[in-house]
């Protein structure tokens, strides 16, 4: 007997909403059409294959910065670069006259977003896609600070999306170790204060006014511990953070060099090979983290304590809780939370167990419409329900950030709020009225049957006033813009 | 207390009416915050030409023209409305102005000066809502109004605050919204809830008067919406606006340029506010502050570079004005901070204590703690209030 209504719940509330004549497919089998998409390793999507490499992103974001600092008449750094690296005054002004690199830096960010949300419109795995993002929005790097704006496409790719049907505790890791988290959290300028660079710069005259770092900078560790793993109230305190920020100090990445960005060579390297451990600014000793004490071994001394920060119970509550705010209801039972941090804890951090756990939660299968979708979710779910595979690019990017979520570029290092209240404020709500209408003048032709439509991708969720109120709409394009607009289809 | 229907039925027309009759009831106090992104540059602003080393700083920076206020400082020639406001002892400019932040990044400025911590990243919360929190006087179901699609951080926090901002979208029929209201209202509560409150928010900004306003994202546009906001029986206490463009660092000086253009764009929201507001001008303060100030020197590009002390200014019927505060540090290259910047001598922090303090009645012991974290040291400025 195929389920449409746990299939609905599938595709709406695990996915992000149901191509047309999909949910018969899924309905002989909800749980295991989602727990399929969880194999250990999975290509990315073709669209997020051909993005360039998380190296060609920081040389992108190197020259536009660098053009634009000489030609702002705010140079000196660069010019004091130039000199220390032997560029030429001619070179350089070739790298300030190159508006082609700014105009490709500004193209690939949008490519970037571009790709991410048609991968999410085509793709057969949804549940998956939804998975990359809300671990993505977990470890936050966001393009909301200046210096991190070329990095979350490429800290999604290379450090989350291959660790999502695999273990936490590598996706800390490779969030902690990638530039993106670096500069987002301002790893890659913490220096311990006993290191030999911090010795060799006492005294040392500063340059143009500007600040050096001179000694830890705790942003990093201190998200790891409240954002990432043990949560606020998780059991720690300013000396763990400080311990932390010692342990990973000499973390940071291969800054790319002023010659590079003028000779115009294509990076190739990952921001994984990027991670450099960089010995003269590690802070010497033993530390002391959440009562286990770590002796100095290099990066080895991080490692072994991010490891066990993503074993500590506190951990897997924390995760449980996110997964099932995310997936389940803003205030999620406390049930399916102790079993969800339990399967948790119990695979050793296995993030296919611990999905599978959320998916056999019963809490999750009810169908009551408990979530109300962040913006980006809505706007897939209508394109993928108008089975509209390709779009202007930027278009869906600028209507999602006109709905209050800027792709990519989280307020803060919290990521995106997984509450119905951050989202369904009267401003909000008009713009998500404004997209159904917009897109619905855009995709409706006459033979669209909106009714039709409704019923194929929130099957019985589709309440009798909404369809009542889309059958009678006045045109086709006012009947999927009502169907848009419903409350089924802005919750799930 | 009208129907929901009536409203929507009657539109723009129906709303004025509340607005006036509490108008004439004299009404409760009203602040208006104007956050200038970018970094203002204060000595273009509020230039002190009677320093000794101003002409010789400034060089081509230094203003022709500019609206004299006293001896020792004049306004930059786009302001004339502020200089109006001045001579009619409703402006209040403040010089040498900085929040407790002392490094140079827009990103870390913007957030400390948002959220009244003494460092970046000290709280996900603003200063602004948590002074509304603390306001046993507010009234409104919504405290604050910003005038973006997202309440900005100085107004996020546990006080309910509204936001509405101009679409670039075509906006939806009115049969189309009537339906969906009539579709809420049966199944979804907080949706009919929020989607009233949008088509309400609509008819307020509607019935701004925008009349030479320009674009809808215009200075003088949005201040005319947040009028209307702030004025309606049971309106917000306050609003936010923001205003981006001023990381000047090229190009600063001439008629048409980018500093210019946003200083008239600026004086001619500060009127339109006040036009707007009407009666409730009187019981209204401004405050228009930036995250840093700039450079005191031009550099290389005819522009500035991100710096330290900016002006501030505060404005309206309840201010004190006709005068400039100011603990002038002087432009010699001795004084200057770092050997480049104008130097703080005033805490913002004291300024909007004094004004949360005598404005809102807030209590020194929430200045303090929920408002501005570890403050303790900073004390309000007292008088800048009309007594």
């Amino acid at each position: 007997m195929p389920d449409l209504e746990a299939a609905a719940i599938a595709a709406n509330r695990f996915g992000y909403g149901a191509h047309p004549n999909e949910l018969r497919a899924i309905a002989a089998d909800p749980r295991g059409w989602l727990k399929a998409q969880f194999s250990r390793t999975s290509p990315p999507p073709p669209e997020i294959a051909a993005l360039p490499a998380g190296e060609d992103d920081l040389l992108a974001f190197g020259r536009w910065i660098a053009a634009r600092r000489l030609r702002n008449g705010n140079g000196e750094r660069i010019e004091r670069q130039a000199e220390r690296q032997g560029v030429s005054d001619e070179e350089l002004r070739m790298l300030s006259t190159e508006e082609d690199f700014i105009r490709t830096f500004r193209q690939r960010a949008v490519a970037a977003i571009g790709a991410r949300i048609s991968a999410a419109i085509t793709t057969d795995t949804p549940a998956r896609e939804r998975a990359v993002h809300f671990w993505s929005n977990h470890f936050t790097v966001s393009a909301a600070k200046p210096a991190a704006v070329a990095l979350p496409p490429s800290f999604e790719r290379e450090a989350i999306r291959p660790h999502v049907a695999s273990r936490f505790a590598d996706m800390l890791l490779a969030s902690t170790k990638h530039p993106g988290m670096l500069v987002y959290l301002d790893n890659w300028q913490s220096i311990g204060p006993n290191s030999p660079m911090a010795q060799r710069r006492e005294g040392r005259p500063r340059a143009g006014g500007f600040n050096r770092p001179t000694g830890l900078n705790e942003n990093l560790a201190r998200e790891i511990l409240e954002l990432h793993t043990l949560g606020v109230g998780g059991g720690y305190g300013q000396a763990d953070v400080q311990a932390l920020a010692a342990v990973i100090t000499g973390w940071t990445y291969d800054r790319p060099r002023l010659r590079e960005y003028i000779t115009d060579t294509p990076g190739t390297r990952s921001g994984a090979e990027l991670f450099r451990f960089e010995q003269a600014a590690h802070e010497p000793g033993a530390h002391t983290l959440l009562g286990r004490a770590y002796a100095e071994d290099g990066v080895a001394q991080g490692e072994r304590a991010l490891a066990d920060i993503a074993a500590h119970p506190s951990t897997a509550r924390f995760v449980a809780t996110k997964l099932a705010r995310h997936y389940i209801a803003d205030d999620p039972p406390a049930a399916a939370i102790s079993r969800i941090a339990a399967r948790f804890a119990a695979s050793g951090g296995d993030l296919r167990e611990t999905m599978e756990a959320v998916i056999d939660s019963p809490e999750a299968w009810t169908p009551q419409l408990s979530k109300f979708k962040r913006p980006e979710e809505y706007a897939i779910s209508a394109l993928r329900a108008a089975n509209l595979r390709e779009l202007p690019p930027g278009a869906a990017a600028a209507a999602i950030g006109a709905m209050g979520q800027r792709v990519y570029a989280a307020p803060g290092p919290d990521g995106w709020s997984d509450r119905a209240e951050s989202w369904l404020s009267a401003d909000l709500v008009y713009k998500r009225i404004e997209f159904a209408q917009t897109y619905s003048e855009r995709i409706a032709r006459a033979d669209v049957d909106a009714v039709a439509i409704g019923e194929q991708v929130l099957g019985p969720m589709f309440s009798a006033e909404s369809r009542q109120a889309v059958s009678r709409a006045e045109s086709p394009a006012q009947a999927l813009a009502l169907l848009f607009a419903s409350p089924e289809f802005q919750r799930r | 207390m009208l129907s929901r229907r009536f409203i929507l039925a009657a539109g723009a027309a129906a709303l004025s009416f509340p607005a006036m009759a509490w108008a004439q009831a004299g009404g409760e106090k009203k602040f208006v915050l104007v956050i200038l992104r970018g970094g203002l540059d204060g000595l273009s602003a509020l230039a002190p030409v009677g320093d000794p080393d101003y002409a010789r700083v400034r060089r081509q920076l230094a203003l022709d023209n500019p609206l004299r206020l006293d001896a020792m400082y004049a306004l930059h020639p786009r302001l004339v409305h502020f200089q109006e406001l001045y001579q009619a002892r409703e402006l209040l400019p403040v010089h040498a102005c900085a929040t407790a932040y002392r490094e140079r990044s827009h990103f870390d400025a913007q957030n400390v000066l948002e959220t009244g911590a003494p460092r970046p990243f000290g709280r996900d919360s603003g200063w602004l809502n948590a002074a509304l929190a603390a306001d046993a006087n507010a009234r409104g179901r919504e405290r604050g109004v910003a005038l973006s699609a997202q309440a900005p951080l100085v107004l996020r926090g546990p006080a309910p605050v509204a936001t509405w901002s101009p679409s670039a979208l075509p906006a939806p029929s009115s049969d189309t919204l009537t339906r969906l209201l009539s579709l809420y209202e049966r199944t979804d509560p907080a949706l009919a809830t929020a989607l009233q409150g949008a088509m309400n928010a609509n008819a307020l900004a509607d019935e701004a008067d925008m009349s030479g306003a320009g674009a809808a994202r215009a200075p003088s546009a949005l201040a005319r919406v947040a009028a209307n906001f702030l004025k309606q029986a049971d309106g917000p206490t306050a609003a936010v606006l923001e205003l981006t463009g001023w990381d000047t660092h090229t190009n600063q000086t001439g008629e048409q340029g980018p500093l210019a253009r946003n200083l008239r764009a600026l004086d001619d929201g500060l009127a339109a506010l006040k036009d707007e507001l009407g009666p409730t001008w009187r019981n209204t303060v401004v405050l228009i502050a930036t995250e840093f100030g700039r450079t005191a020197a031009p550099n290389g590009g005819g522009g500035t570079d991100h710096g330290t002390a900016a002006a501030a200014f505060l404005a309206g019927g309840a201010i004190a004005g006709g005068r400039v505060h100011a603990d002038w540090p002087g432009l010699a290259q001795s004084a200057l901070y770092e050997g480049r910047d104008l130097r703080p001598t005033t805490d913002l922090r004291a300024l909007i204590k004094g004004v949360l303090a005598d404005h809102l009645r807030i209590s020194n012991a929430a200045l303090e703690t929920t408002i501005f974290p570890d403050s303790g040291a900073v004390r309000a400025l007292p008088g800048l209030l009309r007594a």
